[in-house]
């Protein structure tokens, strides 16, 4: 289908047919960062962020109950999904990393529950234009634009959006809008924003064989400066807090817990998000933990962003650059693969 | 989801390690196919689930046998559990041991601690296929005499099964309990182990530390880094590769082991196995 053009001051008629039929979030800008809310009109939405707090992630797979037990009988309650949801304006390096999950959880085993929650979402995409300053979505391939996975694609012209159309049901979504053709000066204008949204990219990171080497490299220097002493580019040890794992659009490790309610005779199994560099994490009975220390809980994060752990490529980054603007003691993955690469 | 199973039988093995004997009791088969080597998720409700090796004869779907000892909260829960009572079990679970590789070979069993519920299935696979392996010798240690889980079998069963050897040893005899057998560290029986590299296959399962000075007697007497298995334990929740908690470097120890070639361990991070 032709790529249309909706100019700028339509846009709440576009999220106004979308919320007849979904249950609509968007960025939205708070007091300190962009977060994706619930929206009703276009006023609402920052279609201008670099990057949200927290990733797309959360409307899939944050928390779930997986059982629920009442006198030592179980079941597997069903997902009460009411109503579809629609993720409007999420970046190229966000999406990826949504088709990334959707490969990593529906291998061998299916996570059913994580692919009930997709198959009742759409996602209306936006392309980058601006650039943040902890980005590198450009080095990877997953950023600033992306051509799969979205319903519908905006990418910011100025006056209005190009609007591409991905599926059947994207286009069913601007039937009614009678948008006009994008003209090939529009579909110029795009590439050019975006060549120059490539120019602006402060961070880089050079990803191919990274896995190999990291594996290589257990003892390598690299990891006791940011799991003990500090010090790469200026940063402090690991805390081992878990913030890179929570906003991290690949990180999917959960916990799992029985949790009995106050008559200790039913309760729920649930399973939330979980962190690799949290103490707990590998630890079994007896006390014994099989990643005691952070420099080894954190080499293994990183190893898994490079895509060298039991996710692989799936669970690698995508460039987000959330781990570096979350991160309290300022260790940039980059500068980690930069040491690995000897540069 | 875990299918419901009662508990048939409860053997003490030791002070704290008790074999659970289960019958599936939903409308499945009362046993689960399954693989030596491979495990199974227990769940205990409020509690939560534990990954514990299968300890029953693979050829024996009647019901499903496993070792437990009494160390966190859903093992605790368990070991205040009488036959009758119900628990939910799912698997089974992950690789097992490369017996289509052992068949015809000669088999050494070294195992540590509780560490042979998952070689019982290997040992009673030999005991009623006779030809299956040419030989077994079994190396088992414990921390005490006390300790031995198994012990009536070992020393009066599985002794007894043609083409095999028990060598049993212990740390240390406390005062006042009896001892026929060696004592040290599973590794002096290496001194008195007759398997010799040439056509056979070991497989081993205990605390890495054990593992590991395990595998470097065997390296330092010919045997080689590919003819050596090791059995990982790691924390497990989900059992399929999903959840992320016994990553291995690039191997999920649920999915891709829990039984892994030394060669393999060799090149993987966050265990001790690797000997320096």
């Amino acid at each position: 289908m032709t790529p249309k053009l909706l100019e700028r001051s339509r846009l709440d008629d576009l999220v106004s047919i979308l919320s007849n039929d979904y249950q609509v979030f968007g960025p939205v800008a708070r007091k300190a960062d962009v977060s994706f809310q619930e929206v009703s009109s276009a006023e609402m939405l920052d279609l201008n962020y670099t990057t949200t707090t927290l990733p797309p992630k959360k409307f899939f797979h944050l928390r779930e109950t997986l059982l629920e037990y009442r006198e030592g009988e179980f079941n597997a309650p069903e997902l009460d999904l009411e109503r579809s949801i629609l993720l409007f304006g999420v970046h190229p390096c966000d999406l990826n990393a949504i088709l990334r999950m959707d490969r990593l959880l529906s291998k061998e085993f299916v996570d059913l529950y994580y692919l009930r929650r997709r198959e009742n979402s759409a996602i209306v995409a936006l392309n980058c234009t601006e650039v943040g300053e902890n980005c590198f979505c450009a080095s990877l391939g997953t950023g600033p634009a992306i051509d799969k996975g979205f319903d519908l694609l905006l990418t910011d012209l100025g006056d209005s959006y190009l609007v591409e159309v991905g599926t059947l049901r994207g286009q069913r979504m601007i039937e009614d809008l009678n948008l006009e053709d994008a003209s090939q000066a529009d579909l110029r204008k795009k590439e050019e924003l975006l060549e120059a949204a490539r120019a602006k990219f402060k961070k880089s990171i050079r990803m191919e064989g990274l896995a190999e080497v990291a594996a290589e490299s257990p003892d390598h220097e690299v990891w006791t400066l940011i799991g003990e002493s500090g010090g790469l580019a200026g940063c402090f040890p690991c805390l081992s807090c878990g913030n890179c794992s929570l906003v991290c659009p690949t990180c999917y490790c959960y916990e799992v817990a029985d949790i009995p309610d106050i008559t200790l005779r039913a309760g729920v199994r649930r399973r939330e998000l979980d962190s690799c560099q949290l103490l707990e994490y590998a630890k079994v009975a007896m006390g014994h933990n099989f990643r005691p220390d952070r420099k080894s809980r954190v080499r293994h994060w990183m190893t898994c962003k490079f895509g060298g752990a039991g996710g692989g490529l799936e669970s690698s980054c995508v460039g987000c650059g959330r781990c570096i603007h979350s991160c309290p003691a300022h260790i940039d993955l980059t500068e980690v693969a930069k040491a690995l690469w000897g540069e | 989801m875990p299918r419901k199973a009662v508990i048939r039988e409860i053997t003490e093995e030791t002070h704290d390690t008790k074999t659970f004997t289960f019958d599936f009791i939903d409308s499945g088969p009362r046993g689960l196919e399954f693989v030596a080597g491979q495990f199974a998720m227990i769940s205990i409700l409020g509690y939560g689930e534990a990954a514990i090796s299968i300890a029953s004869d693979p050829d024996d779907r009647s019901g499903l046998d496993l070792t437990v000892r009494e160390v966190g909260a859903v093992t605790g829960a368990l070991f205040r559990l009488r036959e009758g009572d119900e628990v939910g079990i799912r698997g089974p679970y992950g690789n097992g041991w490369p017996l289509t590789q052992a068949e015809g070979k000669r088999l050494l069993l070294i195992s540590g601690g509780c560490g042979c519920g998952t070689l019982r299935p290997v040992i009673l696979s030999h005991k009623n296929n006779p030809r299956r392996f040419r030989y077994v010798e079994v190396l088992h240690g414990a921390r005490t005499p006390g300790d031995v889980i198994y012990r009536k079998d070992y020393e009066e069963t599985w002794r007894d099964i043609p083409d095999t050897r028990v060598l049993l040893s212990v740390d240390k005899v406390p005062a006042g309990e009896t001892w026929s057998h060696s004592v040290g560290v599973v590794t002096t029986l290496f001194d008195e182990m007759e398997t010799e590299p040439e056509g056979s296959i070991v497989l081993m399962c205990g605390p890495e530390i054990m593992m590991k000075f395990s595998v470097l007697g065997l390296l330092k007497r010919g045997f080689s880094p590919d003819q050596i298995f090791c059995s990982m334990e790691r924390r497990m929740r989900c059992g399929v590769g999903l959840c992320g908690h016994c990553q291995l470097g690039s191997k999920y120890v649920c999915r891709d082991g829990p039984v892994f070639s030394y060669a393999e361990l060799e090149k993987l991070p966050d265990h001790i196995v690797r000997g320096g």
